[in-house]
């Protein structure tokens, strides 16, 4: 029993976080118009085989597992990376297909929305993917009807779509969900420690009335119950990524909890470091407002707040 | 204890909400630009024309004279009414800048300044903060160099308010190079017309522009600008200060009620991820009840503090849990709305007005960090209202 990232799992996550600073680092998203992975950014995740971590190596990819999977989209989080890098990864999960999993073909994420859906990414993508608990569908997007509407979190497009046409790709049963849960997960712990970070490194310069601001009681210990819920957040998260790799009976429950714990977490860690940075922290050319945004857009995928909490009440665990 | 309004308060109420029932601008506020000053100018002239300018001024000085009780229902009346916000490129001018020269200005200033700002002519903005002295306002660095009947101003201010569209600006000033934090200082008023000042525009997470750096570079300010006595500009701004921490978010107070029921009526027409309307889930239902209940007992202690200046005639210490009790309240509102709203309210574009409540939950930051943060309003609220053992 071991958990947290250990021999492989150490070079991997510290060659996604190399890669991932340098191939979308979050300071694009002060530029306008960079949301989304784009088709340049997709091809060279691909090329990396960043998408096909989990994927077995009979279907191209690199035949790792949810661990890996998880392990990446926590450093993707870390620079707010786009929803549709997930969507590449769970389709390139889904199919196996080659164009998917070379980034020739690009997928964005449905969501439904009442009786709509919403798109998180390009417009333009080849296909959106629909994950449920209980299946997996991939749509043909150019068939779809969609409008696009103005998004807070400037690292996704956000569209409704109104009509969808037939799948052309389905899967039942929840591997595609669980895949998308941890990823989304582990994309929000990396942005709940991208924020902590932020608040903590300044509160070691920044000086009122003659001391550090992280001197002061009414810094340092928000940043300390931050740093608490994280904590429990990451022990969560690598608990389900490992139940999930093991393909244990309660792997679903432990990834509900992760989700849950990485939501607060988030929000949490991203209100702190907003209000603990003063009038700096409001800013446009300082990260965490992008943390923020993205954090609320991640909260809402893969397991909101209310449908979790209802499956955990009743769950329960195994040995 | 009663909680009797007079025949008169009555009368003042009905006469307030049937002429803004009739006057209200049926048009939206421009969200940026010189286009929102103007909207604002506009607004404030009308007010004035009409006989409804400065509420809480001296009638001497051309204000209504209003007790703080009419005054609440003044801001009860323009919340319900959907009036623009108070808070919008007048603000500073009505709420603090000119309360300050009344209490400290020159006859020259007051006459100068007063009718200007009434009649929305004169924009104001605030030119305290630097980019090193926020929280810690004793710090700032800007040096005034008197030569002559000038102040020569050279430095840099951060965070002004409206700064674009300011006509003048309340500044503070080191003018005494040897001086160390609250002693040296001096409060001026800058024209912000005056050659050598520089504004850099700020863009927020709102996506706005509102608050610039500003620059300056030998600016030169006559010393008949001074309000107060040089060297002694600490006390002006504590008086300043006092304005904008004590009756200076009353509309907001007030506002928050209206708000609330809004999001109120908003659940019982929104559907949640499941289908079910938001105020159908116990949750969302608790919490709005929760907050609404936080909003009505704002509104009490709003009237209970106006009641007690009204009587001893200065504000009290208890502005500052004023602002920890709006703000928090605010923030949760904020927040339930987001999960009422679900996806919505993850589409903005910086219009206030078309993308309200996302607008709102963020500026629920602006709100507990600008005009002193939540974390200095609680030292506030231990050091003077229960006498704790200071940390600073
Ligand atoms: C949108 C906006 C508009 C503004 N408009 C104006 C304006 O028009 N004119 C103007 O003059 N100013 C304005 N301000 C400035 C505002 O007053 C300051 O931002 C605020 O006082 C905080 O100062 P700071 O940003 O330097 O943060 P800092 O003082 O650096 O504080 C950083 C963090 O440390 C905390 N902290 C600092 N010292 C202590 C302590 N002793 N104990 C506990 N916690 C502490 C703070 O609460 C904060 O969370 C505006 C600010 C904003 C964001």
């Amino acid at each position: 029993m071991y958990l947290a990232p250990d021999g492989h799992e150490v070079e991997i996550a510290e060659a996604a976080a190399a890669f991932v600073a340098q191939a979308l680092p979050i300071a694009r998203l002060h530029t306008p118009g960079s949301a989304d992975l784009g088709q340049a950014a997709r091809q060279r995740f691909a090329e990396m085989g960043w998408f096909a971590l989990a994927v077995p190596e009979s279907g191209g990819g690199s035949g790792l597992s949810a661990v890996e999977h998880a392990l990446f989209f926590r450093e993707a989080g870390r620079q707010c990376g786009p929803v549709d890098l997930l969507a590449q990864c769970l389709a390139a999960n889904l199919t196996g297909d080659a164009d998917i999993v070379s980034g020739a073909r690009g997928v964005a994420l449905l969501v439904a929305d009442g009786e709509a859906w919403r798109l998180l990414g390009a417009a333009d993508s080849a296909l959106a993917l629909l994950v449920t608990p209980d299946e997996a569908l991939l749509y043909p997007l150019a068939d779809a009807t969609t409008t696009s509407r103005p998004a807070l979190d400037p690292a996704n497009s956000l569209a409704v779509v109104s009509a969808l046409p037939d799948p052309v790709e389905r899967l039942a049963g929840d591997h595609i969900w669980q895949l998308g849960e941890l990823g989304t997960a582990a994309m929000l712990l990396g942005v709940a420690e991208a924020a902590l970070d932020l608040i903590v490194d300044y509160a070691k310069i920044r000086e009122t009335f003659g001391r550090k601001i992280g001197s002061w009681q009414a810094v340092r210990h928000p940043c300390a119950d931050v740093a608490v819920r994280i904590e429990a957040a990451r022990a969560q998260l690598w608990y389900a990524a490992a139940a999930t790799k093991e393909g244990r009976a309660d792997a679903a429950t432990h990834l509900d909890v992760a989700k849950h714990l990485a939501n607060s977490a988030a929000l949490a860690a991203t209100d702190t470091t907003i209000q603990l940075h003063g009038g700096i922290g409001v800013t446009e050319e300082h990260d965490a407002h992008l943390l923020l945004k993205h954090a609320l857009v991640l909260s809402r995928l893969f397991g909101a707040k209310r449908a979790l909490l209802g499956r955990v009440l009743h769950a329960g665990l195994e040995d | 204890m009663d909680l009797h309004y007079t025949e008169a308060d009555r009368d003042f109420r009905a006469r307030a909400r049937e002429w803004l029932k009739a006057n209200v601008p049926q048009t939206r506020r421009p969200a940026h630009g010189q286009a929102g000053a103007q909207f604002d100018r506009d607004w404030q002239r009308k007010l004035h024309d009409h006989g409804w300018a400065g509420v809480a001024w001296p009638q001497e000085y051309g204000g209504l004279g209003l007790s703080g009780l009419r005054q609440v229902i003044w801001y009860e009346e323009l919340a319900r009414a959907h009036a623009p916000h108070h808070i919008n490129t007048t603000y500073v001018a009505l709420m603090h800048a000119g309360p300050t020269l009344i209490a400290r200005g020159t006859p020259e200033q007051k006459a100068f300044h007063l009718p200007r700002i009434l009649s929305g002519e004169s924009l104001w903005c605030q030119g305290f903060s630097e980019p090193n002295a926020g929280s810690d306002l004793a710090s700032i660095k800007t040096r005034g160099r008197i030569e002559g009947d000038h102040i020569v101003v050279n430095g840099a201010k951060m965070w002004t308010t409206d700064a674009q569209y300011g006509d003048y600006q309340e500044l503070l000033i080191r003018t005494d190079p040897a001086s160390e934090r609250h002693k040296g200082l001096t409060w001026v008023i800058c024209d912000m017309k005056t050659p050598g000042i520089d504004i850099k525009p700020i863009r927020t997470m709102l996506q706005d522009d509102h608050v610039s750096m500003v620059f300056y570079d030998e600016v030169r300010i006559p010393l008949a600008n001074v309000v107060g006595e040089v060297g002694k500009g600490w006390s002006t701004a504590l008086a300043t200060l006092s304005f904008e921490r004590g009756l200076g978010f009353i509309g907001d107070q007030l506002e928050l009620y209206e708000r609330v029921n809004r999001a109120i009526d908003l659940a019982g027409k929104t559907r949640l991820e499941d289908g079910r309307l938001a105020i159908g889930d116990d949750g969302i239902a608790q919490r709005l009840a929760a907050i609404k209940a936080d909003c009505i007992a704002i509104r009490a202690m709003t009237l209970a503090d106006i009641a007690e200046t009204d009587r001893t005639g200065e504000p009290g210490p208890k502005g500052s849990m004023m602002k920890l009790m709006v703000t928090t309240t605010h923030k949760a509102l904020s927040e339930v709305v987001g999960e009422i709203l679900g996806w919505s309210f993850l589409e903005f574009d910086g219009d206030r007005i078309a993308y309200p409540w996302t607008y709102d939950y963020l500026w629920s930051w602006v709100f507990s960090i600008s005009g002193g943060t939540n974390e200095i309003q609680r030292e506030i609220t231990a050091d003077r209202v229960l006498g704790l053992p200071k940390a600073r």
